[in-house]
């Protein structure tokens, strides 16, 4: 059992404080992920569980013991940089054998794991380029290779793909899913990437201010964001006034259920949830309509403030721009705050 | 029409030539041809050249002598410089980033101070402290480290920046290196081309320094050279301009085996 457990972990930098009372479980062969904005304390986490920085308080448990006082090369927990990390001086079959000739492993052992693992990264046909002649997706498959050599109990990713262009980057990330499925290794992902997040993860840490903000699957925090914060960096969401008259709330056409200790707020809906219906009486005006392959985004204009709606390609066919159109909402009980909050 | 770029370039080798090429071609002619200047004319230039001024200057036991102790001194200097230099400057760029800006201004303090200031504040101090400290002409090996460190500490700061040591060597601790592991299978392979063009900087600078050897009055191949030109001047001339050439050909090997692996001279950081 290898799952994780940061208890109450506080890191200062002199008077900067990087990380405040987090706390984070990570089950046994979980993929979590760590996602807020830069300065959030996500890579300082990280860092923490690696091994390379000691945090000013709190406690760090693995597989149920405290490991703060184990130095970095004694956890044998594997890691991937943003920077890739390859010893510029050896070739991809030695970068991979490096960690299993340290742990003094047999050379017929290890020959036979470094052509797995060149064969697992389909990199088999580069095992004697040095890193400065492998393209950056092909470096970061070699630094992924090394970091499992050992089959380590922890996979930790920090940023991994951010160094990537676009199609690399999605090829790769499936690639880490299904590499870290295969071998069941608990791992932790850093990121600042919402959609590489969502798309890779059993769980997302939403993190501000050196605190995780809230802690789910996906679709639960796409689908109930804890605070504005959440709504606003997992996914779009449309901030949208609304006003409470009696017991429900108003939002553009429609009431809902919401909070009752305040009578205004701030009600976030995602585009998805907008409902247009064409009505020359309508509230809202479209600006704009853009085409985006498997979905139609429309803008409108509702009183100065700007809304996004995404549609089918057939619920749009009847529209057009500087058309007036009535807007509903199909979530039922979504989030709103109150306009002090914001 | 001749652009003024093209002028000023045309401008600036013509300096260049004149102010280098010209006085050695004029050392060479002293040194290698046996027809006095006043007798020169054109249908005699290329007569009378030979290498009778060198086989002079190998026969004197003192040029041999000196010789062995100044290449004996580049060898000690460059191996002082990286084995205190190399670990300090790889420690400070891995583990105490803080102390950089300080290692950085200890380097070039050495070059503040004038080299006879170094040795007259040396010489008062050991005297008095350890009298056997200067007796030795490898006494000279510490005042040449010290001169060389703002050069090599700079080839071997920038070529451990390139690399990204800091990053190498957490990348290193993840896979359960050690500390002095990392430094031998990781630091130094990647550090050969700055420790190699550091090496040949040390050696032209120490083989032709004069001052330091001078001062503290140890007989190095500049120094002898000094006094057995006003005997043999023809033999020291030569002799001088093999050093030279030598030299020249060694820095050019340097720069010229770095550029085949793919690196710039500046990436050394000089």
């Amino acid at each position: 059992m290898t799952d994780v457990q940061f208890r109450n972990i506080t890191k200062h930098y002199g008077t900067e404080v990087a990380l405040s009372n987090f706390s984070l479980n990570i089950n046994s062969g979980e993929l979590v992920s760590i996602l807020g904005p830069s300065g959030c304390g996500k890579t300082t986490a990280l860092r923490i569980l690696a091994g390379f920085i000691q945090p000013t308080e709190g406690n760090l448990v693995v597989g149920g013991h405290g490991i703060l006082d184990l130095p970095a090369a004694k956890r044998g927990y594997g890691m991937v940089f943003q920077s890739y990390s390859l010893f510029p001086n050896m070739t991809t079959s030695e970068n991979i054998e490096f960690p299993l000739k340290l742990r003094k492993v047999d050379a017929v052992t290890r020959a036979k794991r470094v052509n797995e693992l060149l064969d697992l990264i389909n990199m088999a046909e580069h095992a004697r380029k040095f890193p400065h002649q492998l393209s950056g997706g092909q470096q970061q498959r070699v630094a992924l290779a090394r970091a499992v050599a050992l089959e380590p109990p922890i996979l930790l990713l920090d940023e991994p793909l951010s160094a990537l262009d676009a199609t690399v980057r999605d090829q790769l990330r499936d690639e880490i899913r299904s590499l870290q499925k295969r071998l069941g290794i608990t791992t932790v992902f850093v990121t600042h990437d919402q959609q590489e997040a969502m798309a890779i993860s059993d769980r997302v840490a939403v993190m501000r201010s050196g605190q995780v903000e809230q802690l789910g699957s996906p679709r639960d925090l796409y689908q109930n964001p804890k605070n504005s914060f959440v709504a606003g960096f997992v996914g779009i969401s449309n901030q949208i006034k609304s006003t409470k008259i009696g017991d429900a709330w108003k939002v553009l056409g429609s009431s809902v259920s919401g909070p009752a200790e305040f009578n205004t707020g701030i009600a976030f809906i995602r585009p998805e949830d907008i409902k247009i219906t064409p009505s020359p009486n309508g509230i809202a005006v479209i600006e704009e309509i853009s085409f985006l392959g498997s979905f139609v985004r429309v803008f409108m204009s509702v009183d100065g403030a700007r809304v996004i709606a995404d549609l089918q390609i057939s619920d749009a066919e009847n529209l057009a721009t500087g058309q007036q159109v009535e807007l509903t909402i199909r979530d039922a009980n979504p989030l709103i705050e109150s306009m002090g909050n914001k | 029409m001749i652009s003024v770029g093209k002028l000023a370039r045309t401008g600036f080798w013509i300096l260049l030539i004149g102010y280098f090429l010209l006085p050695m071609l004029a050392m060479a002619r002293f040194a290698f041809q046996t027809i006095p200047t006043f007798l020169l004319t054109t249908e005699n230039v290329f007569q009378g050249w030979g290498f009778g001024s060198l086989t002079v200057a190998f026969q004197d036991a003192g040029v041999i002598k000196s010789t062995i102790l100044s290449l004996q001194l580049c060898a000690t200097t460059i191996a002082l410089t990286f084995f205190v230099l190399v670990p300090l400057t790889t420690y400070v760029e891995v583990s105490a980033p803080k102390l950089k800006p300080w290692l950085t201004g200890a380097t070039v303090a050495t070059w503040l101070v004038p080299p006879v200031a170094l040795v007259v504040g040396v010489a008062a101090t050991f005297r008095q402290v350890i009298p056997s400290f200067l007796t030795s002409p490898f006494t000279l090996t510490f005042f040449y480290s010290l001169w060389m460190l703002p050069f090599t500490y700079r080839a071997i700061d920038g070529q451990l920046r390139l690399i990204g040591a800091k990053n190498l060597f957490e990348a290193a601790q993840s896979v359960g290196c050690g500390p002095i592991t990392f430094f031998f299978k990781v630091i130094l392979p990647n550090l050969k081309s700055s420790l190699y063009i550091s090496a040949s900087l040390i050696f032209a600078a120490v083989l032709g320094e004069f001052t330091f050897a001078s001062l503290l009055l140890k007989q190095t191949m500049p120094v002898y050279l000094w006094s057995f030109q006003s005997s043999q001047a023809r033999a020291g001339f030569a002799l001088a301009l093999l050093v030279m050439v030598a030299t020249a050909l060694i820095l050019g090997f340097a720069v010229a085996r770095m550029r085949r692996r793919g690196l710039n001279f500046s990436a050394t950081g000089i």
